[in-house]
């Protein structure tokens, strides 16, 4: 029954395919173009059952990579004019083939200014760019929606202490509060968290791009590429039964891998057809919306997709990609070559360019797995075994899965990387562990994964129904469900039945994805064919018996970049992505040797230590009256005295005993011919200043 | 006779202001715009004499911000969809732009079917450029580089140096394949540096915590690339009749002054392709885009920080859209920011300046010789105006006294305001107090002269101010301020008022050196440093006692500030195109 459902979904999705191929021939791209538009950039996407509150899941989108913490005047932030939004499908069986989500998540944000007359971000209580949003639900495909939060705020960029929480600032207890008062219930009962975060991606940028120097093969570390890089976040926090596809709590589960609890998740962002630039610095927008950016699993359009292909990649929707992914009839595709045949599988491989690529010597593909199944680039994979009846009844067989499968000679990942991004995986044969089989990979074997939902496109499809795995847990692995499969082969308390248990990570990445999850290295290892291995078909140097662990295996296992972990810790309560590095904090920027000079004091006018008395005299030059003020520092007797400039005396203009304090005197000099005149102050007798002043 | 048709032209943009002022609208914009787009951001420019060939000018236009060295698998590089342009306007008489350099880029794949941008000998996002030249405002545009290259990004040593990748001998030699002289003789480079500029970001931007008061100063920008524009031009081909400097009158010579901006546009309209819907589905179009309709600026610069630090966030985005010829009449929008500006409340005890205690050693004069007051709304010299004191100075009515004693409110129109949208002519009271005798308004020794009085933000640049060379013991990140404090104190320059070179006229704000700490500059700038140097001396200083120094306390103290990151976090190159190469991916071991 449920094997019908499959095989009908696989055979609409094969009709849907029949496209002729002059249509798209010529689509090569120029420049990607979601490098110039940063605020839709989405750069990672997480789904993971939360390991506090088990009936829900997290889902966590984040976009507008590499923000500096220190990234002033105008710190990064969602952008106005963009649709955000977060797509989930729970039910295979009701797609159409441009439109399979059966709920949507939509967000948006508008700006205002507090304070537009200064050019800081927060000033005194004030905040610019202080930015809001609304979220939108729709249960119907994307056909009508409901505002489910109207007016949720995010928090300000966290930029020191002084904007943050001094009193010219915001005057917040600290940042964790403004995070916390921007956690937001919407109407529909989700919590919801917008605002900037540390990003929790992690990464050896440097050394991955540069041909694939991962982990490094020189003298240099590996160095996390994302540290100390901030995103933008919208995270989740779901009741499973409002995901699951006919509102089940994860109570009634049949059991651990029901596939009535897969959910297949992605996130877009997108803009209106048309920006107008205006005269005077502003923009406006129109048309139809268009998709700019979208993620499902990592690293898809980083290093699956090559250059040529990526920003068509980036515009379908995973329905739009499923219609163009395969066509067995007509033998060609758009994406699914980069999944049958990837790059990265010519680095792993010595016959092409394995020997280039040092760093990738630890994986090296199945050439010859039980004498007969050659996995490289070009090689026929498991196509020997198409139609025969060794696969009957399993996920390969031409009336289960087969055609999809098991699409043709020369596409070997066909069984395996192609379904983990597009299908998921089934809980069928061949996809149960070894264990079990007695060196038969087509055996039935230990189960450890199903979250299969088949609808042909690039998603994080999680099975709801596995239990999380706690992040105390000493099993704990980042190494996700590749560490699950390890258990499930090794540990005595996994390997000696085939009956279904809970195996510690079977919640981790590719079943959902979880903040901690290495997926660069797990999405490597699976290159190099550690799944293939995990379901009985070894490496090339294995020498037999039911167990597929080999050197070789080893070898794959052990792989890593080289960065295994983020930069910094998560939170242990939601939303779960770390507070964003301050733009003040000891990572941003390179530190400089200053020690700031002492500050005098201002001279004193009179030219010696301290001033007893200070005299100044306004206006000067004058024309018949001038102001003369005087400041003493000490109860003093005093005179102020003129004289001309040949030494006559032609004022007294105070003569006695004074406190400490200012004084003004007024002197009328109308009778007195113009010219030079000195102001003498005594004190105790004593001169001590001499103002020259001027008579016009 | 000079300065008679020097105010003619005054008249001329007098005029033009106030017909527009009717035509200005208060509309407040939205978000910056321009923090949107990367690929058209200016950030820096730079503008300065050669000190390798003296007979040249470089300039320098840097755009797309903070690009991390390792910000793979696509790499930052031009954009095809903007136009970025380096503007010269050397004639006051003529109107806008005397020299436009256009630059338009394209980008080819060698190998789409990689990820990776360089793979055996292939470079993907390849890069070239077109560099048009107009010499006539631009009407007509001649190309005159037609297909230069733009090297690629410094991704680390197995896509540059290795037989997998393009098997160079190393990226300094790709950097320098990639200069080219253009048909009409200027040197020209284009592609990825570190970004010269030097700030700490982090603390500034926190409400003006620079140099920090809690810790040591960070510059934000260290270790990030930036996309340069390097041109080194005859300055025969820059001075408005074609003569070179050995034909300069005096170091000082009024006719060899440039004003230089840089901006980036984008077509008006940018339509997004979708992939044709129905069945069966049609991808054709899906992520690309068209664009068309005319050309609009979304991003300018002239003098550093304009934008950034005296703009506010409310008329950030329209200055961005206007040429540096509409300057003068937004004159109401924008003449507030340098009169008064936001920086100068924070350097004022009776305002904001007890909230900002790094600023603490920058007070503006409040009773300069006993009588003037150039803190915010203060009358600055505006007492002067129309009496017989300020007769024949700059300041005369019947000379530049209009704009530059501007109301009895707007203390700075007498320094920052010309520092920025006209530069300082070699007039009274414009030089140096070394030969005033104590009288701001009397002659003095000769400092500056980079007048150019089109009213627009513009790095300005008297071409014919020797360079001092980067290894004299004299040569200083504080430029044109060094220059001052040497004519006052120097005894080599502080005897006498005649016209001498001192060290640093050639630097900012006269053109603006890679080495220049702009940042601390201004800062010094709206703390009244200026002022000091032509004699209206901080408050501590008793003009009725000969016996002080004017080197007070305060303008020690003001002389001694600094934001604490006082330079690059790496060296410059000695020899075109002077930026250093761009920091490599795979050597970034912190930010």
């Amino acid at each position: 029954m449920k094997r019908k459902i499959y095989a009908g979904i696989f055979l609409m999705l094969m009709f849907v395919n029949l496209i002729p191929a002059s249509v798209w021939a010529s689509s090569h791209r120029e420049a990607p173009l979601i490098l110039s538009d940063p605020n839709a950039d989405n750069t990672d996407l997480y789904a993971f059952r939360n390991p506090d509150d088990p009936g829900k899941v997290i889902i966590v989108a984040n976009y507008v990579p590499f923000q500096l913490p220190q990234g002033g005047p105008n710190y990064y932030s969602f952008g106005e004019n963009i649709r955000y939004e977060i797509h989930i499908d729970n039910n295979a069986a009701n797609n159409t083939y441009f439109n399979g989500d059966d709920i949507v998540y939509r967000f948006t944000f508008s700006k205002s200014n507090e304070d537009s007359s200064t050019f800081f971000n927060i000033r005194l209580g004030k905040r610019n760019l202080n930015t809001f949003y609304k979220l939108e639900k729709s249960v119907d495909g994307g056909v009508n929606f409901q505002t489910v939060i109207s007016k949720g705020t995010i928090p300000p960029p966290n930029i020191g202490p002084r904007s943050i929480s001094s009193i010219v600032g915001l005057n917040a207890p600290d940042y964790n509060t403004l995070i916390n008062n921007s956690i937001f219930t919407a109407s529909s009962g989700e919590k919801v968290f917008c605002g900037t975060a540390d990003d929790p991606f992690f990464v050896d940028l440097g050394g991955i791009f540069d041909l694939g120097d991962a982990p490094r093969t020189a003298t240099t570390p590996p160095v996390d590429g994302v540290k100390c890089k901030n995103i933008s976040t919208i995270v989740m926090q779901i009741d499973i039964a409002d995901l699951q596809k006919d509102n089940k709590p994860v109570s009634e589960a049949k059991n651990i891998l029901d596939g009535d609890f897969v959910i297949g998740v992605w996130a877009s962002a997108s803009r209106q057809k048309i920006r107008t630039l205006n005269t005077g610095g502003s923009g406006s927008f129109s048309g139809a919306w268009v998709q700019v950016s979208r993620i499902g699993m990592p690293l898809t359009n980083e290093a699956v997709i090559p250059i040529g292909k990526k920003d068509l990649w980036n515009s379908l929707t995973p329905y739009q990609e499923a219609g163009l992914n395969f066509d067995p009839n007509l033998g060609y595709d758009v994406f699914a070559d980069n999944f049958f045949n990837p790059e990265l599988g010519l680095y792993m491989d010595d016959s092409k360019f394995g020997p280039a690529v040092p760093a990738l010597a630890p994986l090296r593909i199945q050439t010859n797995s039980l004498g007969a199944f050659d996995f490289r680039n070009g090689a026929d994979g498991l196509f020997s075994l198409k139609g025969s009846p060794a696969v009957a009844g399993t996920a390969l067989d031409d009336a289960i899965a087969g055609k999809l499968l098991l699409p043709g000679p020369g596409k070997p990942r066909s069984a395996d990387l192609w379904p983990i991004f597009h299908t998921g995986v089934p809980n069928l044969r061949p996809y149960q562990l070894a264990t079990g089989k007695n060196g038969n990979p087509l055996a039935a074997g230990k189960p450890f994964i199903n979250n299969f939902l088949p609808n042909g496109g690039d998603m994080l499809r999680l099975n709801m129904a596995v239990p999380p795995t706690l992040r105390n847990d000493s099993k704990f692995s980042s190494l996700g469900l590749i560490q699950a499969a390890v258990l499930g082969l090794t540990d005595p308390a996994y390997n000696t039945s085939t009956a279904l248990q809970f195996i510690p990570n079977m919640d981790g990445f590719p079943n959902g994805r979880r903040l901690e999850d290495d997926v660069t290295r797990i999405e490597l290892q699976a290159v190099g064919g550690v799944v293939l291995a995990a379901i009985g078909l070894p490496y090339d140097d294995h020498a037999g018996g039911p167990s597929p662990v080999s050197p070789r295996l080893l070898n794959v296992l052990g792989y890593t970049t080289g960065i295994e972990k983020n930069d910094t810790s998560f939170k242990s309560m939601f939303p779960y992505v770390q507070t964003p590095w301050p733009g003040t904090c000891s990572c941003a920027g390179l530190e400089v040797d200053y020690t700031q000079p002492e500050i005098l004091p201002p001279s004193n006018r009179l030219g010696i230590m301290a001033p007893e008395i200070f005299v100044a005299s306004s206006p000067n030059p004058f024309n018949n009256n001038t102001t003369i003020r005087y400041r003493l520092e000490t109860a003093s007797h005093i005179s102020i005295e003129v004289f001309d400039g040949r030494g006559n005396r032609m004022n007294v203009l105070v003569n006695q005993q004074q406190q400490s304090g200012t004084y003004t005197v007024y002197w009328s000099a109308s009778r007195l011919p113009a010219g030079v005149y000195f102001v003498k102050a005594l004190k105790n007798g004593e001169i001590m200043q001499t103002l020259r002043v001027v008579k016009n | 006779m000079k300065t008679r048709s020097t105010s003619n032209r005054w008249l001329k943009i007098f005029s033009a202001f106030s017909l527009s002022m009717l035509l200005m609208s208060s509309s407040h914009r939205e978000a910056p715009m321009i923090s949107n787009d990367p690929f058209a951001d200016n950030t820096d420019l730079y503008a300065f004499r050669s000190p390798a060939n003296p007979g040249r000018v470089i300039i320098i236009a840097n755009y797309i911000p903070a690009e991390l060295p390792q910000g793979g698998p696509n790499y930052y590089t031009f954009s095809e969809s903007v136009r970025y342009e380096v503007h010269i306007d050397n004639n006051i008489t003529t109107a806008g732009d005397d020299i436009i350099y256009r630059f338009s880029f394209r980008q080819m794949n060698q190998d789409p079917t990689t990820f990776f941008n360089i793979r055996l000998g292939k470079q993907n996002l390849y890069t070239t450029y077109t560099c048009e030249k107009s010499t006539n405002g631009g009407n007509t545009f001649t190309t005159i580089i037609s297909n230069g290259i733009v090297p690629p990004n410094n991704i680390g040593p197995r896509s540059i140096e290795s037989a997998v990748g393009l098997n160079a001998s190393g990226y300094d030699a790709v950097m320098n394949s990639a200069i080219t002289s253009a048909s009409t003789g200027e040197k020209v480079f284009c592609g990825p540096v570190d970004d010269p500029f030097f700030v700490d970001l982090g603390g500034i931007f926190d409400l003006g915590d620079a140099p920090r008061q809690n810790s040591k100063p960070r510059d934000g920008v260290a270790r990030y690339n930036v996309h340069t524009i390097a041109l080194e031009i005859d300055i025969a081909s820059l001075q408005k009749d074609g003569k070179p400097v050995s034909q300069a009158k005096n170091i000082l010579d009024s006719d060899f002054v440039i004003g230089v901006w840089a901006s980036a546009s984008r077509r008006a309209i940018k339509t997004l392709n979708s992939p044709v819907g129905g069945s069966p589905f049609n991808p054709t179009g899906g992520g690309s885009f068209s664009e068309s309709g005319n050309w609009v600026q979304v991003s300018r610069l002239g003098m550093p920080l304009t934008n950034e630090a005296v703009v506010a966030l409310g008329h950030k985005d329209l200055w961005n859209s206007i040429t540096p010829y509409q300057d003068l009449a937004n004159l109401p929008t924008f003449g507030k920011y340098f009169y008064n500006p936001e920086l100068g409340l924070y350097m004022d005890d009776t305002k904001f300046g007890p909230a900002v205690p790094a600023f603490r050693a920058l007070r503006i004069q409040s009773h300069s010789l006993n009588q003037f007051d150039f803190r915010n709304n203060a009358p600055g010299l505006f007492p002067l105006k129309g009496t017989a004191a300020v007769s024949g100075t700059a300041l005369d009515d019947a000379l530049f006294g209009n704009l530059l004693l501007a109301g009895s409110d707007k203390p700075r129109s007498v320094d920052l305001w010309p520092i920025f949208h006209t530069g300082v002519p070699n007039l009274r009271p414009y030089q140096l107090a070394t030969g005033k005798s104590g009288n701001p308004l009397a002659t003095g020794k000769p400092f500056i002269n980079n007048f150019l009085p089109n009213g627009g933000d513009m790095l300005r640049l008297n071409m014919a101010v020797p360079p001092t060379p980067r290894n004299d013991p004299k040569f200083s990140s504080l430029g044109l301020v060094q220059a001052a404090v040497l004519g006052l104190t120097d005894p080599i320059f502080n005897t006498n008022a005649s016209l001498q070179f001192i060290p640093n006229m050639d630097g900012f704000p006269n053109g603006r050196r890679l080495e220049d700490d702009v940042t601390r500059i201004e800062l010094q700038a709206v703390g009244g440093i200026v002022l000091a140097a032509i004699g209206l001396w901080y408050d501590d200083y008793n003009p009725a006692n000969p016996a002080q120094s004017p080197v007070t306390n305060q303008l020690v103290n003001t002389l001694q500030y600094s934001a604490g990151v006082e330079k690059n976090d790496t060296t410059f190159k000695t020899s075109f195109p002077y930026v250093q190469s761009p920091w490599r991916g795979t050597s970034i071991v912190r930010q």
